[in-house]
């Protein structure tokens, strides 16, 4: 573990240290080492699952994934950011790579916690990071509007996990997630354990999100410049499903009465944020929402408890994140041209940029989760454990995976096929640059077909 | 008329071609020369950033902008009507309710048949 944590700290001097000529290959250089020294957590061997273990962290079977993920994605996050960064002044460029490295840290902190108050302040420590990216980085006037958002949606939603941790501290003497598996249950008056079975898990529902709390995620998507859009789509929403998974295990017996409104309203989210998607006129908000409609999916897998269902849950997080941060990138390929995010303004691609238009395809497929990429093993998993929780849920997922598979089309032939606008400037041909950032994406998507065991977390077997 | 001349080959409008005049008031006739020579202006500013060469950006559309403004920004202008709230009771509330009755019987069912013995894999 240190031999990734030193380096991540360490990438803060070097940003302020390297003179502005070798800024950023140096930072890359060094992200792209931390990221492939990652994967080696992959290898879990031991008996327990849990390795790199010392007294505060740890990997196990169910971090490990997203782990790699999150040291995956900085030196994408540096690759996209390049462009749009080159003409600040060179303090502000290093304030970035500072803030983006800061962020680094504290994820894998807090996917590493053991113990679960080190996982809450680092969870609100990434807040951070991502509100300074997003308020001073980004585009519009309404990125304040969204840093709002952002920051008091998901601080309203973990104060009260702050008070229930420390009850559950109380009763069980630790809050190690080594030993919680095995402490006895909190037993509290009736009404109370259903407050602290909702206070445990209303800040990770905000946060994954779930349908009636996931106003924040659109504004904060699409005021945020393209890193902390990365960043947000692939990890941060995850952070919200690892919570979850791991608070699970100590709310057993409440969870199965109190997880019924909010499996209700996961699901019917999936159906009505996608609608949205079909609705919407800018490209940033339409990829925001079809990340609302996946996470609702992975809170439904989450939710019933069941190996699938986490299984499920957990590879549909690591494919999603691939996936919707590729979508952002394009994006932004496309907003680094017209400096607009309407759809209409940016159609007819593949005639002027062919190439981007198989990255394009590429990710499209992905996020209509096509065979036999790990999208599709994540929705399957949850369709079939949401079907052996409840027949009827089939309805609800069936029109769901119908409505994603609508609105990816709709995305790829609204901003590839068309006319191309006919004041449309000579766009500067695709950087060797973003066809790199895209295939850093996708390539490990398409490598994990192959073994897609890597991310099964506790049940691999 | 106003000093709008238009090129050679244009055609008039249709309010404008003397053919259809005789039953137009003179006061029509100068309001609708005025829209056009509104028209034929912001045609001449469109053609003029549009062959402009040293022109790096899209050509702004401000009516696009008011457009996507409005799809953006629904809930400023949001009122509480008759139709807006049955839409929302419909969309948003009914279906928690019932979903949640449909999921609860559905698995109180089975889980009864379950203990009885009934339940077939």
């Amino acid at each position: 573990m240190l031999k990734i944590l030193i380096p991540t700290l360490f990438l803060l001097p070097t940003t302020w240290l390297t003179s502005s000529k070798w800024l950023w290959p140096t930072a890359l250089t060094q992200s792209m080492l931390i990221a492939l020294g990652s994967i080696t957590w992959l290898n879990n061997t031991t008996d327990t699952g849990w390795t790199a273990l010392n007294s505060y962290i740890g990997t196990d079977p169910l971090s490990t994934p997203l782990l790699v993920l999150s040291c995956w994605l900085l030196p994408l996050m540096l690759l996209a950011s390049q462009n749009h960064l080159s003409s600040e002044p060179m303090n502000r460029q290093r304030m970035y790579i500072t803030l983006l490295a800061t962020l680094q840290l504290f994820l894998i902190l807090a996917f590493g916690a053991t113990e679960m108050i080190m996982f809450y302040v680092m969870f609100e420590a990434t807040l951070i990071p991502t509100l300074l990216v997003i308020t001073r980085w980004g585009n519009q006037t309404e990125r304040l509007n969204a840093g709002t958002y952002f920051l008091f949606y998901t601080l309203a939603g973990s104060l009260p996990l702050l008070v229930a941790l420390l009850m559950l501290q109380n009763s069980t003497g630790t809050l190690s997630l080594l030993i919680i598996p095995y402490a006895k249950p909190l037993l509290l008056m009736p009404f109370g354990s259903k407050i602290w079975w909702a206070a445990c898990m209303i800040a990770f529902l905000v946060k994954m999100p779930l349908y009636g709390m996931h106003l924040w995620l659109p504004k904060a998507h699409v005021e945020a410049p393209v890193a902390g859009s990365m960043v947000l789509a692939a990890v941060l929403l995850k952070l919200g499903g690892y919570g979850m998974m791991r608070l699970m295990i100590v709310l057993d017996p409440l969870s199965k009465e109190m997880v019924y409104p909010f499996i209700v309203l996961a699901l019917w989210g999936v159906i009505m944020t996608g609608s949205i998607c079909l609705r919407q006129t800018d490209l940033k908000s339409l990829i925001a929402y079809s990340s609302v409609s996946h996470m609702g999916l992975v809170a439904g897998g989450i939710l019933i408890q069941t190996p699938w269902g986490f299984t499920g849950a957990l590879i549909l997080m690591i494919a999603h994140g691939l996936a919707s941060s590729a979508l952002f990138c394009l994006a932004n390929t496309n907003y680094e041209r017209t400096h607009s995010r309407t759809m209409l303004l940016a159609r007819g691609l593949q005639i002027a940029l062919p190439l981007m238009t198989t990255w394009w395809f590429i990710a499209s497929l992905a996020n209509l989760a096509l065979p036999p990429l790990p999208n599709l093993m994540g929705e399957l998993m949850i369709l079939t454990s949401l079907f052996n929780w409840s027949a009827w849920t089939l309805i609800l997922t069936g029109i769901g995976t119908l409505i994603t598979a609508a609105y990816s089309l709709y995305m790829f032939l609204m901003s590839q096929r068309g006319p191309l606008p006919q004041h449309m400037l000579a766009l500067p041909p695709s950087y060797t640059r973003e066809h790199l950032l895209m295939a850093l994406h996708l390539i490990p998507l398409l490598l994990i077909i192959l073994k897609p065991a890597l991310l099964w977390g506790w049940f691999a077997c | 008329m106003a000093d709008y001349r238009e090129a050679p080959l244009a055609t008039r409008p249709k309010t404008l071609d003397p053919n259809e005049y005789f039953n137009l008031s003179p006061d029509y006739r100068r309001a609708e020369a005025e829209r056009a020579a509104l028209r034929a202006g912001l045609k001449r500013q469109y053609q003029l950033q549009l062959n402009n060469p040293h022109r790096k950006e899209l050509i702004e559309d401000p009516a696009l902008n008011r457009w996507v403004y409005a799809r953006a920004n629904p809930y400023n202008h949001f009122k509480a009507t008759k139709k807006t709230s049955l839409l929302g009771a419909l969309f948003g509330v009914a279906p928690l309710f019932i979903l949640y009755y449909v999921f609860k019987t559905d698995r109180v069912r089975s889980f009864n048949w379950m203990c009885a013995g009934l339940w077939v894999c």
